[in-house]
C-alpha cells in the first residue's frame, strides 16, 4: 500500500467515525428568559459504556484575584493545575465532599496537580481573598460542555444511543437530578434540548469595604 | 512629641523592612466621596446652642499588604481625608496619616473567625488653627462570618486627640486646650447581605472618656469641665469645654454594590452622650451619603 493509499484510508476512517457520531444542541435559560452562561450540560449513556479515562491535566487560573474560568467542567479522574497568574500569593482550598484539598500560600504554579477522582461539584475558595469563588464540575462521563454567553452548549462526537441528559448551574434552585431528560441520539440529525432554570441569588463577599472600615486590608 | 515621632519612624521602618523583604506585596486604594450632615456639630447640651451643618467629605486609604504566613497579613496604609463645611468653615480640615494593621484568621475559609489589630495616627489641619492636632486610634476587632449572608464583629478601641497648640488660659487652674480628648470604645456590628448587592450593617458603640462641648458662658459646665477656651468657630462668642461623658452611638448603614469594586453608601447614626455630674445629655443625628470605589 502506498503512502497516498494509507492517507486516503485514514481520511475515510476519520470521516466515517464523525459520520457515525451524534450531536446534541442544548440551550439553557434563566427563568426570566435570559440566556444562562456557565451551566454545565452532561450526557450519560444509558448503556453505561464509557471510553477509558484519559489522564488529562486541566487548568483553573487565578487572574486579578478571581478564578478563571468561574466554572470548569472536567471528567472524573482528571488532574487539575491551579496556576497563580497574579503577582501576589493565593491560598486555594475546597471543603466540598468530592475533593477536600488545600494549596497553602503560593505563587506561580504548584508542582503537583490535584487529582479529582470522585464526581460532583467542588467549590473553590482562596483563604486570603474571601470573594474569590470558583467551581469544578467533576463529571462521570466525557460527554459534557459549558454554556457560553448565549446559553448554548454543543456536544458532538457522541456515540448514537440513549442518554440521560442533565444540567447544573452554581446558582440553580433544586437538584440537578430534577433536570434529567432521557433522549435518543441518532447519527442522522442533531438533537435539541433546553432548560429554564430558577436561580438563587449569589451572595459573595465584596471587595469594597463599608465606609470607614479597612476591609481585609 | 519627640517620643511620638520616634514611634512613627520606628513603625514605618519596620513596615518598610517587612514589605521590602516580601516580593509579593499587594497594593490597594479605597476611595470614598460624599456628603455628611450633623445636626449637633457643637456637641451642645442646650438646644439653643446646637449647630448643624453639612460637609463634603473625601476619604482615601491606600497602601501595601504583605501576607506573612498562611493566616496572617500585615498592611501599611497611608490615609488622607478632607471635610469641607458649607457654613462653619473653621471646622473644615484635611487629614494625613498612616495605619498599621495586622490581621489573622483562625482557620481556613471565609467563615473562619479573624482578629485584626490596628493602630493609626492622622494629623488634621483645620481652618481654625487651635483645632489642629493628631488623632490617634489603636484597637482590636474580632470578626466572624456566619454563612454567606451574616457577619458579626466586636471591637475595643482607644482614641485620643492631641491638639498642637494650647490657647492661653482664661481661668486660673483650667488649661486652655479643650480639644485634647481621649476615650475607650467598645463596639459590636452585625452585617447582613439583604440581596446579592445590598449590604446592611447595624452597629452599636459605647465610649467613655472626654468630649469637647461648645456653648455660651455657663457656670455649671465651667465648674465641672477641666479645660476651657473661647471659640469663634460657630460665629458667636462661645466657649469650648472639655467634659467627661459616656456616649452611645447606634448606626445603620446601607451599602449598595454597583459592581465588585463600587458602592453607594447611606449611613445614619444617632449619638447620645451623658455628661458627668448630671450636667445633662446631648444627642446628634448624622447622615452620610457617599460613593466608594476600590482600586486593586
Amino acid at each position: 500500500m502506498t503512502a497516498g493509499q494509507r492517507l486516503a484510508m485514514l481520511a475515510c476512517l476519520v470521516l466515517s467515525a464523525s459520520a457515525h457520531a451524534a450531536k446534541l444542541n442544548a440551550i439553557v435559560y434563566a427563568s426570566d428568559g435570559k440566556p444562562l452562561p456557565n451551566a454545565v450540560v452532561v450526557a450519560v449513556p444509558e448503556d453505561g459504556r464509557l471510553p477509558a479515562v484519559r489522564k488529562d491535566i486541566e487548568v483553573v487560573d487565578q487572574i486579578d484575584k478571581e478564578f478563571v474560568p468561574y466554572v470548569k467542567p472536567v471528567r472524573v479522574g482528571s488532574y487539575v493545575q491551579f496556576p497563580n497568574r497574579d503577582n501576589i500569593r493565593h491560598h486555594v482550598y475546597s471543603f466540598s465532599p468530592p475533593k477536600k484539598f488545600e494549596l497553602p500560600l503560593y505563587s506561580g504554579t504548584p508542582a503537583q496537580p490535584v487529582l479529582f477522582d470522585k464526581p460532583g461539584v467542588v467549590k473553590l475558595g482562596c483563604n486570603i481573598h474571601d470573594w474569590m469563588v470558583g467551581y469544578l464540575y467533576v463529571a462521570e462521563t466525557p460527554y459534557f460542555g459549558k454554556s457560553d454567553g448565549d446559553g448554548r452548549v454543543e456536544l458532538d462526537q457522541l456515540p448514537a444511543g440513549r442518554y440521560r441528559v442533565r444540567v447544573w448551574h452554581p446558582r440553580m434552585q433544586g437538584s440537578e437530578d430534577a433536570t434529567v431528560q432521557r433522549m435518543e441520539l441518532q447519527e442522522a440529525a442533531p438533537a435539541s434540548v433546553e432548560w429554564k432554570l430558577k436561580l438563587n441569588r449569589e451572595y459573595r463577599p465584596r471587595r469594597t469595604p463599608l465606609p470607614g472600615e479597612p476591609g481585609y486590608r | 512629641m519627640q517620643t511620638t515621632k520616634r514611634l512613627w519612624i520606628g513603625c514605618l521602618y519596620c513596615a518598610l523592612v517587612v514589605f521590602s523583604a516580601g516580593a509579593r506585596s499587594e497594593w490597594g486604594l479605597d476611595t470614598a466621596a460624599g456628603f455628611t450632615y450633623d445636626d449637633n456639630l457643637s456637641n451642645s447640651l442646650e438646644a439653643d446652642d446646637r449647630k448643624a451643618d453639612t460637609a463634603a467629605v473625601i476619604d482615601l486609604s491606600g497602601g501595601l499588604r504583605e501576607q506573612l504566613g498562611a493566616s496572617t497579613g500585615l498592611s501599611l496604609s497611608l490615609l488622607a481625608n478632607s471635610q469641607t463645611y458649607l457654613r462653619y468653615s473653621g471646622l473644615s480640615n484635611i487629614g494625613l496619616g498612616a495605619r498599621v494593621l495586622l490581621r489573622t484568621k483562625f482557620g481556613l475559609g471565609a467563615e473562619a473567625p479573624w482578629l485584626a489589630v490596628a493602630a493609626q495616627g492622622v494629623y488634621h489641619n483645620y481652618h481654625y488653627d487651635y483645632l489642629d492636632g493628631w488623632q490617634y486610634e489603636a484597637g482590636a476587632t474580632l470578626g466572624k462570618q456566619f454563612g454567606e449572608r451574616w457577619g458579626l464583629r466586636a471591637s475595643i478601641r482607644y482614641d485620643a486627640y492631641v491638639a498642637q497648640q494650647v490657647q492661653p488660659p482664661i481661668i486660673l487652674d483650667k488649661s486652655g486646650s479643650p480639644y485634647d480628648t481621649y476615650g475607650w470604645n467598645l463596639g459590636v456590628q452585625a452585617t447582613f447581605l439583604a440581596t446579592d448587592a445590598d449590604l446592611l450593617a447595624l452597629s452599636f458603640n459605647w465610649r467613655t472618656g472626654t468630649v469637647t462641648s461648645v456653648s455660651g458662658p455657663d457656670e455649671e459646665i465651667l465648674e465641672y469641665s477641666d479645660r476651657v477656651a473661647p471659640t469663634p468657630v460657630f460665629g458667636n462668642p462661645e466657649f469650648a469645654y472639655r467634659i467627661n461623658a459616656d456616649t452611645q452611638t447606634i448606626s445603620l448603614a446601607w451599602s449598595h454594590a454597583l459592581d465588585q469594586r463600587a458602592a453607594m453608601n447611606l449611613v445614619y447614626a444617632y449619638r447620645r452622650s451623658q455628661a458627668e455630674y448630671d450636667l445633662g445629655d446631648y444627642s446628634s443625628n448624622v447622615i452620610t451619603l457617599s460613593f466608594s470605589y476600590t482600586f486593586y
